[in-house]
């Protein structure tokens, strides 16, 4: 039948652009050069060889920190300050951003308020953070809930705007309740925004959290990084940069697995 | 079965109040299948909407067999014009959905979906995506989706709306099946006059706003159909004879809406 064909000439068009190994090739090539180029600068002595130290010694940081109890409890606390604040913000921005998107009236009301405030650097609340939970993890956590707060509040609003009507007027035919709807229609019809918005929360929660640490505290990935700034270890500090930078990188993609798992977006036919 | 008796309903716009629907009045008797066709604007889709149960605020009554219902309503199963299947879930997903929300146990609500799937002409497709599809079976899932539920009345608004005319046909030999195999009480509403003279017993003409009856005209072609009736003389004189009736108020219908074009600039 003629929907047969249809069909696979849909499925077939999935197959163009370029294959798995050929993008892994080049992100592997990417890093390699990235490197070559590090160690040429190093070597030239064209800057100071404290501001870009040779591959060996980061590496030789990198392994001495891996090694170091030290690390683990300064990494826990970090995570643990990374994981309260954005769990607090991610939970207050979807409490903020669904009646955003659902009520025109609180959307328009609010929402210049969400999008003005989200442009503001959060690292200007970290006075008052500290003035009113002290220097220790749970200023962290207010400021890594803040940081997330927004990109969630907001990309939950469009998230919740977006959604087709038609699929709502199939939710009420079949006469769902309430909650049916909620967790049968909105929640999967959301699962992109809410799964952008975790990203996005996520990464700035880090950010946050480590602005703080670096600032002022007494535990820590970020306040780690500044106390080895503070008595010149250069190398490692780049092996603590090298640890944050791989830990985003791996939460980051295992986010971003979670919301290709399912449910393609039709094509336009 | 369906009785829908005096039903008026008004909308206020900006420029006063239209009058969407005046005093419709109509029945669907069990097993029958009736169309129901007028032009853009005859208020065919706010009818849709009103049976359906999701607009309320009308004067007049729908009652199923004898009784007023008031909102949705179990007896009445709707397909809606637009794409409409759950993009995550796949196609037996999407059709065990009604009965998955009411408690049916997950080896029966996929049995009875993958024989609704088969009805509408989709086995081998059970596991794949609606993107995966092509816009006719798509909105076939969708009808196999509403039968799951059970309905006394299907009730569709321009399911093919959007596909070719010789898709159409062919998708109509299938809605004929489905109606003949499940005695399946339905009340189609269309703006097609091929697609109405081709599926319905019964064919209830609109006028241009406000949306009245005009005519009621049966349609005696015998059954079971394919869409090959299509080449006989009765077709054409029954497709004639409701495009003499249609023709006036479609051509209404344009006029208002070159005036309002005109108006605008």
């Amino acid at each position: 039948m003629a929907e047969t064909a249809l069909n696979s000439v849909a499925r077939s068009s999935a197959a163009i652009g370029p294959t798995r190994t050929r993008i892994t090739l080049t992100r592997v090539a990417t890093v390699l050069a990235l490197a070559l180029i590090w160690e040429i600068v190093a070597r030239s002595g064209l800057l100071y060889e404290d501001v870009v130290p040779p591959l060996g010694k980061v590496a030789q940081a990198f392994v001495a920190l891996l090694v170091a109890p030290a690390t683990y409890h300064h990494l826990g606390v970090t995570a643990w300050e990374v994981l309260a604040g954005f769990a607090l913000g991610f939970l207050a921005g979807v409490a903020v951003g669904v009646p955003m998107g659902a009520r025109r009236l609180f959307g328009d009301a609010v929402g210049p308020y969400v999008d003005g405030f989200a442009t503001a650097p959060k690292i200007i609340f970290l006075p008052i953070a500290m003035l009113a939970f002290g220097i220790g993890i749970a200023s962290k956590i207010a400021l890594a809930a803040l940081s997330a707060f927004f990109p969630v509040a907001i990309v939950t609003a469009a998230g919740v705007r977006q959604i087709d009507p038609v699929l709502v007027r199939v939710g009420r035919s079949f006469r769902l309740t309430g909650w049916q709807m909620a967790t049968r229609i909105y929640l999967p019809a959301m699962r992109a925004a809410v799964v952008t918005s975790m990203r996005l929360g996520f990464g700035l929660a880090v950010v946050g959290t480590l602005l703080g640490e670096i600032k002022l505290s007494n535990a820590g990935l970020g306040f780690l990084a500044n106390e080895h700034y503070s008595n010149f270890r250069i190398p490692e500090l780049y092996a603590v940069l090298l640890l944050v930078f791989i830990l985003a990188v791996g939460t980051n993609s295992l986010m971003s697995r979670l919301g290709r798992r399912r449910g393609v977006k039709a094509p336009a036919l | 079965m369906l009785a829908v008796e005096n039903i008026t309903k008004r909308f206020a716009t900006p420029e006063g109040t239209i009058s969407a629907l005046e005093g419709v009045a109509l029945d669907v008797p069990k097993g029958r299948f009736v169309a129901l066709i007028g032009p853009s604007g005859c208020g065919k889709s706010t009818l849709f909407n009103i049976i359906g149960g999701l607009v309320d605020d009308y004067a007049g009554r729908v009652l199923i067999d004898g009784h007023p219902i008031d909102g949705t309503h179990h007896d009445v199963g709707m397909v809606f014009q637009e794409e409409s299947t759950f993009p995550w879930l796949t196609t037996v997903e999407n059709v065990a959905f009604p009965l998955d929300v009411t408690g049916v146990p997950k080896a029966e609500r996929l049995e009875r979906a993958r024989r609704l799937l088969a009805l509408v002409g989709l086995e081998g497709f059970e596991n794949r995506f609606p993107a995966e599809l092509s816009g006719g079976m798509r909105q076939r899932t969708a009808i196999a989706r509403t039968l799951a539920f059970e309905p006394k009345l299907l009730l569709m608004d321009e399911p093919f709306g959007a596909l070719d005319e010789q898709t159409r046909l062919l998708l109509g030999d299938q809605v004929l099946r489905i109606h003949r195999e499940l005695e399946q009480t339905t009340l189609l509403i269309t703006h097609s006059i091929t697609e109405a003279v081709q599926l319905a017993d019964q064919v209830i003409v609109m006028t241009y706003r406000p949306g009245r009856v005009k005519r009621v005209v049966e349609i005696d072609l015998p059954r079971p159909r394919t869409s090959e009736i299509v080449s006989s003389p009765e077709f054409g004189r029954l497709v004639a004879t409701i495009w003499n009736d249609l023709r006036e108020e479609a051509s209404l219908g344009m006029k208002d809406i070159e005036l309002h074009a005109r108006a605008g600039h």
